[in-house]
C-alpha cells in the first residue's frame, strides 16, 4: 500500500512536465514560440553584444526563421559541449549555430541545405612560413574539437602535428595570441575581427583550408520541420533576405551557397 | 571585439548572485538527500545500508562534470524536462548528498552504541530515537565538516558554467571572450570566490577547535 | 523518450578512449607525485619555517583552497600568458593540477606531523639525532600510518579533477570523450562510457589503496 502511495505521488510530479516537445511544424505553431539554440561566442556569427543578449548573424537569421513561421522566437545559449544534447532532449527544437555539415554527424541529426559558409583559414604569426597543410608539420595546431578542420588536419597530419582541441572557438583564437599554439585553424571572418583587434602577436591569414557551408540542425526525426526550414532557407535566398544579413554582418555579398 | 568597462564588473557581481543560489538551493536539496542516505546508511536493513553505499561509490567514484552533463540532461532522456535550472539544481544536490551523507553517517556513529541501546531499552522507537538522543548529538559533530563542505559545494557550482548554466565562472568567460582581458576577468572572478569561501572557511575551522577543546576535556 | 542509444560508435572509437584512459591515468600519478614532494616541503615550512614563510605557506593553500580549480585552470592557460609566461595545454594542466593538489596535502601531511606529539621529537634531539633525522626515523613513519588513508583518497579527487583540463585542450579522458561526441554527435554515449571508465577506475584504486593499507600497517580498512 506505502508503495503505491510513493508511486501514485511520483506520477502527480511527473503530470505536469509531460508536455511540449515540437517535433512538427504543427506543433510549434500551436505552442506560439520556437527554441533556438544559438552559440554566442563566435563573432560576428554569435555574440553577446553590450546588453548581453544574443546578436549576430546567425540570431538574425533564427529571428527570420521565427518571422516566416509566425511565431516567438526563443533563443537558448549553448555551449560546444552541450548543443547536441539540447537538441536531442528537445530542449530546443532547431540549432542556428554555424554547425558544418558531414555525413558523420548527418547519422544523428538532420542538416538543412547550407544557409551561410565559412571559409576555413589557417592563421599564424606572420613569421612563421606556412602555405599548405604540410608547412603545419611539427607545429602545435588548435582547433575546436570534432570540427570539419579538426578532421581533415587530423587525416592529414596524423602524428606529425600535435593537435590541441579547444571546447569552442574563443578558446581556439585566444590560444593562438597568447603563443600556446603555433598556428589554428578557424573561420576567416572571425579571425580577422579578433586579430585585428589585438594586433599585438602579428596573427595573419596564411592559406584557406576548405569553404565550409553549415547547415540548420535539427532531430533525425524532424522531417516535417526539415522540409519547412528547407523552403525557408530556399526562399530567404532567393529573395535576398539572406543577403542583406549577410551584408549587414560581414559588408560583402552572400557566397554561392550549394545545395543537397 | 569591445573593450571592458566598469559596468562589465557588475555584470560579474550579478553572476556572483546565481553562484550564491545555485548553492543554497543545491545545500538544501543534498541535505534532505544526504540526510536520508546517511541514516539508511546506518540502517538496521541491510538492502538500505547497500543501496546507500551504492550510491556514495557512484557519485564520489565520478567526476562531477560529467554527472553533471548526464543529470542536466537524464530528465529529459526519461521524457521529464526539468529546465536548464532545477537541473542544474538536481546535478548538483544529487552529488552533495553524496559527501553531505558520509559526513552525517560519521556524526550519526561518533554517538556511541551504549546510548543507542539504553534509549531501546526505555522503549523508544525509531524516529523518538533518532530525533532526541542521536540526531542532537550527532549536530555537535556534523556543523564543523558541514560547513566547510558547503566550501565544496560553492567552488562545485563553477562547473555548471561547462554545460553553459551562466553563474560566475560562466560570465568570466563571456566576458573574456568579448574583452580579452583574462588576467583581470578571471583573477576578479577567482577573487569573488575567495569572498564567498573564505568566511565559510574560517568559521569551519574555529568549530572544530572548538569541539576539538571540548573532547579533550 | 524517442531516444535511440547507439553505442558503435563509440566502440569503435576504443583506442581514443584507452589511450585517453592512459594519459588521465599518467596526469593524475604525475600531479600526485610532484603535490606529495611540494607538500613534504610545505608541510615542513608550515610547521616548523620562519614565519614569514610559515604565513605565505598557509596564505598560499587558503587561497588555492577557497578558489575553483575550474576558474584557477583559466588564469593558468589564459591569464599567465598575458603576463609573459607561456605554457603549452598539457603542461598548464600538470602545473594546474599540482598547484591545487599541494594545498590539500600539505594540510594532509600537516595533519600527520603534527599527530606526532613534540616530546618525542625532542626525545630524538636528545638521543643525538639531528632535526632531519628525528623527522626520516621517529616522526615519518608514525606519520604514513596517519596521511597514508587520506591520500587515498586525495588521489582520487585528484584524478576526477582531472577531468576538467579538457577545457583548455590537455588530453585525456574526458577530452577523448569530447573528441568523439563532438565528431560523431553521440553525447550521451560518449559521456556514460567515460564515466563508467572513471567509476572503475575509482573502485580499483578503492581496493588498491585498502590492500596497501593492510599491508603496510596490518589493519582493517577504514571505512
Amino acid at each position: 500500500m506505502r508503495r503505491f502511495y510513493c508511486l501514485f505521488v511520483l506520477a502527480l510530479l511527473l503530470l505536469p512536465y509531460r508536455v511540449a516537445q515540437a517535433q512538427t511544424v504543427d506543433e510549434i505553431l500551436s505552442r506560439g514560440t520556437v527554441n533556438i539554440g544559438v552559440l554566442v561566442d563566435l563573432p560576428p556569427y554569435g555574440i553577446l553584444n553590450a546588453q548581453q543578449e544574443p546578436d549576430g548573424y546567425d540570431i538574425d537569421v533564427a529571428k527570420l526563421l521565427g518571422k516566416y513561421l509566425g511565431v516567438k522566437v526563443n533563443l537558448v545559449q549553448i555551449t560546444g559541449p552541450n548543443r547536441i544534447p539540447f537538441l536531442v532532449t528537445n530542449k530546443v527544437d532547431l540549432i542556428v549555430a554555424t554547425l558544418g555539415v558531414t555525413p558523420e554527424r548527418a547519422k544523428q541529426v538532420l542538416f538543412s541545405i547550407p544557409y551561410s559558409a565559412i571559409e576555413n583559414v589557417v592563421f599564424a604569426p606572420k613569421d612563421k612560413k606556412i602555405g599548405s597543410i604540410a608547412d603545419l608539420k611539427g607545429m602545435r595546431v588548435g582547433v575546436p574539437r570534432g570540427t570539419v578542420q579538426d578532421v581533415i588536419l587530423t587525416q592529414a597530419l596524423g602524428s606529425d602535428a600535435k593537435m590541441a582541441r579547444f571546447d569552442d572557438d574563443p578558446s581556439t583564437y585566444q590560444a593562438l595570441l597568447t603563443g600556446q599554439v603555433d598556428a589554428i585553424a578557424e573561420t576567416g571572418l572571425t579571425g580577422d575581427q579578433f586579430y585585428a583587434a589585438n594586433p599585438g602577436p602579428g596573427i595573419e591569414r596564411k592559406f584557406t583550408l576548405l569553404q565550409q557551408p553549415n547547415g540548420i540542425t535539427m532531430r533525425k526525426d524532424q522531417w516535417n520541420l526539415h522540409q519547412w526550414v528547407n523552403t525557408f532557407v530556399y526562399f530567404v535566398k532567393n529573395n535576398g533576405e539572406l543577403d542583406v544579413l549577410y551584408q549587414k554582418w560581414f559588408h560583402k555579398p552572400l557566397p554561392n551557397l550549394p545545395v543537397f | 571585439m569591445r573593450t571592458l568597462i566598469l559596468a562589465d564588473f557588475g555584470f560579474l557581481l550579478l553572476a556572483a548572485r546565481w553562484t550564491i543560489v545555485l548553492s543554497a538551493a543545491a545545500f538544501f536539496g543534498g541535505g534532505v538527500l544526504g540526510l536520508l542516505i546517511a541514516l539508511a546508511r546506518v540502517s538496521q536493513t541491510r538492502a538500505l545500508r547497500w543501496l546507500a553505499i551504492g550510491y556514495i561509490r557512484v557519485f564520489q567514484g565520478t567526476p562531477l562534470l560529467l554527472q553533471l552533463f548526464l543529470v542536466f540532461f537524464g530528465g529529459d532522456m526519461l521524457g521529464v524536462p526539468l529546465g536548464p535550472w532545477i537541473s542544474a539544481v538536481l546535478g548538483l544536490s544529487l552529488n552533495a548528498a553524496a559527501f553531505l551523507g558520509e559526513i552525517w553517517r560519521g556524526s550519526i556513529q561518533s554517538v556511541t552504541i551504549g546510548q543507542i541501546e539504553a534509549a531501546r531499552a526505555l522503549g523508544l522507537h525509531y524516529l523518538p530515537l533518532m530525533l532526541r538522543v542521536v540526531l542532537p548529538q550527532a549536530l555537535r559533530v556534523a556543523i564543523a565538516p558541514t560547513v566547510g563542505f558547503m566550501v565544496n559545494l560553492v567552488k562545485s557550482t563553477s562547473l555548471a558554467a561547462i554545460i553553459g548554466f551562466v553563474e560566475l565562472t560562466r560570465a568570466g568567460q563571456l566576458l573574456n571572450n568579448a574583452t580579452f582581458r583574462p588576467f583581470l576577468i578571471f583573477g576578479t572572478v577567482a577573487l569573488i570566490y575567495f569572498v564567498l569561501c573564505w568566511p565559510l572557511t574560517v568559521a569551519s575551522r574555529r568549530m572544530e577547535r572548538r569541539l576539538a577543546t571540548a573532547y579533550r576535556r | 523518450m524517442n531516444y535511440v542509444f547507439h553505442f558503435g560508435d563509440i566502440w569503435n572509437a576504443w583506442p581514443e578512449l584507452l589511450w585517453g584512459t592512459l594519459l588521465t591515468l599518467r596526469l593524475s600519478a604525475l600531479s600526485m607525485l610532484l603535490s606529495l614532494i611540494v607538500a613534504v616541503f610545505g608541510a615542513l615550512a608550515r610547521t616548523s619555517g620562519p614565519r614569514p614563510l610559515r604565513a605565505l605557506v598557509a596564505a598560499y593553500v587558503e587561497l588555492i583552497r577557497n578558489t575553483p580549480f575550474l576558474v584557477q585552470i583559466f588564469l593558468i592557460f589564459f591569464g599567465l600568458p598575458t603576463v609573459g609566461l607561456r605554457l603549452d595545454a598539457n603542461t598548464g594542466a600538470l602545473i594546474a593540477l599540482v598547484l591545487n593538489g599541494s594545498a590539500y596535502t600539505i594540510e594532509i601531511v600537516r595533519a600527520g606531523i603534527e599527530s606526532i606529539p613534540h616530546g618525542q621529537v625532542e626525545a630524538a634531539r636528545a638521543l643525538g639525532l639531528h632535526t632531519l633525522q628525528a623527522f626520516r626515523l621517529v616522526v615519518l613513519p608514525q606519520a604514513l600510518r596517519v596521511v597514508v588513508p587520506p591520500l587515498g583518497s586525495q588521489f582520487i579527487l585528484l584524478m576526477l579533477n582531472s577531468s576538467v583540463v579538457s577545457v583548455i585542450s590537455a588530453d585525456e579522458l574526458t577530452a577523448a570523450a569530447q573528441d568523439i561526441q563532438s565528431r560523431t554527435f553521440r553525447a550521451f554515449e560518449a559521456y556514460i562510457v567515460a564515466t563508467a571508465i572513471y567509476f572503475g577506475l575509482s573502485m580499483l584504486f578503492t581496493a588498491a589503496f585498502a590492500s596497501i593499507e593492510r599491508l603496510a600497517f596490518g589493519r582493517p580498512v577504514s571505512r
